[in-house]
């Protein structure tokens, strides 16, 4: 009991500090609100009046006080360069990028578990060789890279997919995920290699284990040592680091989402850097770091089950 | 030193080295205003016996050009690693060190600041203070600061608790000795492989930057810049786009191999 | 029963033949550094219910040759390059392992051999139940299921003695204690009846207790099921206790062979002779007064005994005086304490000029917190420390920082005990510049001088702590405490990571220096032979406390508490003659050293029962 009070503490205290975080970042900045709402070029009495009223020149704790109670409340504002409540906006986006998300843990997450067991199994043998380089460039190429190298060969030359835009899923299933297709691709080629890598070094880790041994020992099959044994000790180690990547990829959408002109939070949140819309840059980045704290606490959440000795503890 | 003589190894720094020699050669070996001058006669030609690697779609040859963009984004990419070894290093090192309130308070700071992806810290600190390269370098090494103070934290703490760091407090050594002759040189190795790769990231992190046009600002040239200025025509001429993706990828990689093979170097069980 | 055969060697069923016969095997390992033979030309036999014990130092190739005969070595990265190993397989023939298929050994393996490892802690699948890992081997062997299956594991559980086997079915590993994990892992060897058990060093990471259970039944299996045993150790005392047979091997090679009284009594071998004279024996320095040297080759059994002490009482050097230590235990977001460790529990006892203080206990009992406390490289809660006459526990950290000169430690790990980057000659001289002992020209000297008192030759100076063995990284650890001239040294397991030879050399090392300078000596160990051996006074610990202490002959051979006589009870004695296997009431409850917040222990109270001899007065 006094454990999940605690934990409910914890991430009351993070939300609080990412919010400081967040406010922070957004005021360093060199022009201001009020000449991008009215332009450069406008009466200095104008702006100096529209400072005052959208509070510019209050102290920043104030600015932030009222900021925090605004969300609180449930007013998050209007986006300056859409001209829509910014709630609106997240709502949608948020659902997009979800899509593309889990689509491409999925995609990364299937490949790359066989893979980096095989690959261990067959340590220092041209299977591991094999796997491991192919790993290491993909590691190594930038995720648009491969965005652009997608679109080039499945978009323009194969016309399999859209290269571009979002389509509902409410509204389509199929159009969503032909549209959600190649970002989520993109997405997952990197994150697929950096996750064959972590398999592949748990699982030599694991099966330099002494149980390991005891297993042999035992007469078993080797098949049943590597795929039961071996294995159920490393899929949480690697559903943990697969669950931090969470936070990479909340970074990576921005770039994907551009390229491919898919409307989801990364798309928003470049939108908005790209126009200094304050408000929206605050909502934008709160939000993504909030849903990559819970990402973070799911994991820890699921480590537990895989793992009976911090369940029971 | 033996362990590192392997292909992998040999590879990683060949390039690694090949492509600091080119950034350092860059302006010697190109005349002035080359890299600037369009020739619209020569636009979009691919590569030939004139121009190695083609032409871009201003008639820039493409092998200066990115010949420059390694000058850009290498420099960058050092100086944004560098300056998060120098925020991280005391920071980690004062919450392994003391541990206690330092290290609880210091990594709820760090814990949240993680919560943030780093290309997301980056790009908005970068649009904050506005697109440049000076501000690029800020922006990347505030960005990986977090995750470097983390790293240094954790080995910090795992040599403040080695019994040599113990015999050497019960030797009469203050807490400046333990940390000059003892954690410190002993913290530097993985720190050293960790480096390795960040610069790997950060030389990503500099592309997409530039690639989304909040890093390096025309007309300096960038890899990420060079990308994204071949969108549009990759259909008529994909090396403009292959050749900076290339480089950025021969790159990153030669910094994977080596940081790679350092970390087995390094790696005490096999001394 | 087996579909792939193994080349058949021979086909009658000849009780007299031995059930392993190994003929000459090598084997060889590829390192960075070239080919390694581990292995080189080992021959010797297993007869039916009979135990083997194959000992020697590390590196001896014992454990690699267990590990051949399972056919194990391979996935190690060895590679049997000659020889034969004829095994007697349960259908009548012989079959030769060393040609055998890995189908055909993978149904031998936990089946008709069984093996056992030395980590109990990491020999199960942390993430399976008991009941799995005890049954997966039952399935892959027998064909059982279902409840047919748990009916044995559950039999097997009680066949090893594991209390309440219905709820430990359920339970995962890290649940249980050391001693139970170990029982499981025999249990699981136990499971198909094997014709062979092998165990590699199944008792080396277990307190002596334990390890007495653990011995006592692996001998009742043994007698029960007319099983053959294949016992790896390093221990000459677990030797004498188990072994019908012994076969010592130094360096890959076989050095001597023989039944087990022979070996003791009559050791041909220059090595065999050398490993029995350095290993104590408990219970030889009976009706001696003073601590004796290690026994070299060569010396006579009563070589260095004295029965007599003629000097007069020294004096006090250090006194601890109800000293206590509690490490807290953290939970919750805010990192509150939320229970105590009672590490150390009203400690008091001295040390006098010049004498060895040796304190004894099993894991966990705070012996080692004790000696870091009186450093205060941990801070006692409560008590007080006099060293020289001068209050330690109170002084500030410039003081504490110039007291240290006075104590210095050596600890038990040899190489974490050494920073690996930096020279050895500097980190010897680091005390001496610490405490300003030496002007920068004299240090060179100095630390060449120490390095000659150590036996050390000069040219290992320029060294990194990676180029020498463990025994040598000791002497630099003991040059390094000896160099500011401290009148107590604190060795915490000092020499329980070596090999039992070095071992023997370095506690000779360190009398000499005792005699020499005048050393203390506040001696931490678990091993009771060599406490009996080098101590003027000792302490028993248990749970944080003192037990019972008082001077070497009064607390070995008057043993009253009952931990203290249950500790000498569970010793292994290196003398077959005196075998005392029997299998004492099985896991006693753990107590546990942690209380909650607020808990007021009782003080500690003595009973003198002889002269100097103080016992502790249980409630």
């Amino acid at each position: 009991m006094s454990y999940i009070f605690n934990r409910l503490l914890s991430i009351a205290l993070t939300l609080f500090l990412i919010t400081v975080i967040t406010f922070a970042v957004t005021t360093i900045l060199p022009g201001d609100v009020a000449t991008m709402i009215m332009g450069t070029q406008s009466n200095p009495e104008a702006l100096a009046g529209l400072r005052k009223t959208l509070g510019l020149n209050d102290p920043l704790v104030l600015q932030y006080g009222r900021w925090i109670g605004g969300m609180l409340t449930g007013h998050w504002g209007q986006s300056l360069i859409f001209k829509v409540p910014i709630a609106d906006l997240l709502i949608q986006k948020i659902k997009a990028s979800s899509l593309i998300v889990v689509m491409s843990m999925g995609i990364a997450l299937i490949c790359a578990i066989p893979l980096g067991v095989w690959a261990a199994v067959h340590r220092d043998r041209w299977q591991d060789g094999a796997s491991s380089s192919a790993a290491l460039v993909g590691v190594s190429l930038p995720d648009f890279f491969w965005g652009i190298m997608l679109i080039l060969l499945f978009a323009r030359t194969l016309g399999w997919f859209p290269s571009s835009g979002f389509a509902d899923p409410s509204v389509s299933l199929e159009q969503a995920l032909a549209h959600a297709f190649l970002p989520s691709l993109a997405l997952g080629l990197g994150l697929m290699a950096h996750l064959t890598r972590m398999t592949r070094s748990t699982m030599t880790g694991i099966l330099g284990q002494e149980f390991i041994r005891v297993g042999r020992a035992k007469g078993l099959k080797e098949r049943t040592i590597v795929w039961r044994y071996a294995l159920a000790n490393a899929i949480g180690p690697v559903i943990t680091v697969a669950g931090l990547q969470v936070g990479y990829l909340f970074g990576s959408i921005i770039v994907i989402e551009t390229l491919f002109n898919y409307t989801g939070m990364g798309w928003l949140t470049y939108q908005a850097l790209l126009n200094r819309d304050i408000p929206l840059i605050q909502a934008t980045v709160f939000v993504i770091a909030t849903v990559v704290m819970l990402a973070n606490l799911a994991v820890d959440l699921l480590y537990m089950y895989f793992d009976p000795r911090i369940r029971l503890a | 030193m033996r362990r590192f003589l392997t292909a992998k190894g040999l590879l990683g720094a060949a390039l690694v080295i090949a492509m600091v020699l080119v950034a350092i050669a860059a302006p010697l070996v190109i005349p002035a205003d080359y890299g600037t001058r369009m020739t619209m006669t020569a636009r979009l030609r691919p590569p030939s016996e004139l121009h190695w690697l083609g032409t871009d779609q201003l008639g820039r040859d493409l092998f200066y050009r990115v010949m420059l963009g390694a000058r850009t984004s290498l420099g960058i990419a050092g100086a944004a690693v560098l300056m998060s070894l120098i925020l991280g290093l005391p920071i980690g090192m004062a919450a392994g060190f003391y541990r206690g309130g330092i290290d609880n308070a210091l990594m709820r700071l760090v814990d949240t600041l993680l919560s943030f992806p780093v290309l997301l810290l980056a790009l908005t600190i970068s649009a904050m203070l506005g697109p440049s390269i000076p501000n690029a370098i800020i922006a990347i090494g505030v960005a990986f600061t977090p995750f470097l103070a983390r790293i240094v934290r954790g080995e910090a703490l795992r040599v403040t608790q080695m019994p040599y760091v113990e015999a050497a407090r019960a030797a009469g050594a203050t807490d400046l000795n333990l940390i000059l002759r003892h954690v410190a040189p002993n913290v530097m190795p993985p720190i050293i492989v960790q480096a390795t790769i960040s610069l790997a990231f950060a030389v990503l992190a500099e592309a997409s930057l530039s690639f989304l046009g909040l890093g390096t600002q025309p007309p300096q040239s960038s890899w990420g810049l060079m990308i994204q200025a071949s969108r549009d025509y990759l259909d008529v001429a994909p090396w403009t786009g292959l050749v900076p993706g290339a480089a950025v990828a021969i790159t990153v990689l030669g910094l994977n191999m080596s940081g790679d093979i350092l970390r087995d170097v390094f790696d005490p069980r096999t001394r | 029963m087996s579909s792939t055969a193994g080349p058949l060697l021979a086909r009658q069923d000849d009780t007299r033949r031995p059930l392993v016969a190994i003929d000459d095997l090598k084997v060889e390992f590829k390192t960075d550094g070239g080919t390694i033979v581990a292995v080189d030309g080992v021959s010797f036999s297993i007869n039916p219910g009979e135990t083997v014990c194959l000992v020697g130092e590390s590196g001896s190739g014992k454990s690699v040759t267990s590990l051949s005969l399972m056919r194990l070595v391979e996935f190690g990265g060895g590679r049997i390059s000659a020889g034969k190993l004829k095994f007697a397989s349960r259908t009548g023939d012989s079959v030769d392992l060393a040609e055998a298929s890995q189908d055909f050994m993978r149904e031998l393996r936990g089946n008709q051999i069984g093996m056992i490892f030395q980590e109990p802690m990491t020999s199960l699948n942390p993430v399976f139940t008991i009941e799995r890992q005890l049954v997966d081997g039952l399935k892959a062997h027998r064909g059982l299921k279902g409840n047919e299956a748990r009916a044995r594991a559950l039999e097997l559980l009680r066949g090893v003695r594991v209390p309440e086997p219905e709820r430990r079915l359920k339970q995962y590993p890290h649940e249980l204690s050391g001693g139970m994990r170990q029982r499981v892992v025999i249990a699981m060897a136990m499971a198909c009846e094997p014709r062979l058990l092998i165990a590699d060093e199944p008792t080396t990471a277990l307190d002596v207790t334990i390890q007495a259970e653990i011995l006592a039944l692996i001998d009742r299996l043994k007698r029960e099921n007319h099983m053959s045993v294949l016992f790896v150790t390093h221990d000459m005392a677990v030797v004498a206790q188990m072994a019908d047979r012994v076969v010592v091997m130094y360096r890959g090679k076989i050095v001597e062979e023989g039944d087990v009284a022979t070996i003791f009594e009559n050791p041909q071998a220059d090595y065999t002779r050398m490993l029995l004279a350095a290993v104590p024996k408990l219970g030889e320095m009976r009706g001696t007064i003073a601590p004796a040297p290690m026994r070299r080759i060569g010396d006579s059994v009563t070589a260095g005994l004295s029965v007599s002490s003629s000097r007069p009482e020294p004096r006090r050097l250090l006194e601890v005086k109800n000293l206590t230590t509690r490490y807290p235990v953290r939970g919750g977001i805010l990192r509150r304490v939320v229970a105590n460790v009672h590490a150390v529990e009203d400690m008091s006892f001295s040390i006098n000029v010049g004498q060895t203080f040796s304190l004894v206990g099993e894991s966990g009992c705070g012996k080692s917190s004790c000696g870091r406390s009186i450093l205060r490289l941990v801070e006692p809660q409560s008590g007080e420390i006099w060293l020289n006459g001068r209050e330690i526990r109170g002084l500030g950290q410039t003081d504490l920082r110039e007291a240290r000169r006075d104590m210095q430690t050596v600890f038990q790990d040899p190489f974490a005990s050494l920073n690996p980057l930096r020279r050895l000659r500097d980190q010897v001289a680091e005390p001496l510049i610490n405490f300003g002992l030496a002007s920068k020209s004299e240090i060179a000297d100095r630390v060449a001088e120490l390095f000659d008192r150590v036996d050390l030759p000069r040219s290992f100076l320029n060294r990194y702590p990676h180029e020498l063995s463990g025994g040598q990284r000791q002497r630099v650890a003991i040059a390094r405490a000896i160099a500011p001239h401290p009148s107590l040294i604190i060795a915490d397991e000092a020499v329980s990571a070596l090999d039992v030879s070095v071992q023997a050399q370095v506690l000779n090392l360190l009398a000499e220096l005792q005699a020499d300078l005048g050393l203390s000596f506040l001696f931490i160990s678990h091993d009771m032979a060599v406490v009996e051996r080098i101590s003027h006074y000792v302490g028993v610990m248990y749970l944080g406390r003192l037990v019972e202490f008082g001077p070497r002959p009064a607390v070995f051979d008057d043993a009253r508490h009952p931990y203290t006589q249950a500790l000498m009870a569970a010793v292994p004695v290196a003398d077959p003659r005196r075998r005392r296997i029997h299998e004492a009431p099985s896991a006693k409850p753990l107590a546990s050293p942690i209380f909650p917040l607020g808990h007021k222990p009782a003080p500690s109270i003595y009973n003198e029962v002889t002269r100097g001899h103080f016992v502790l007065r249980d409630n």
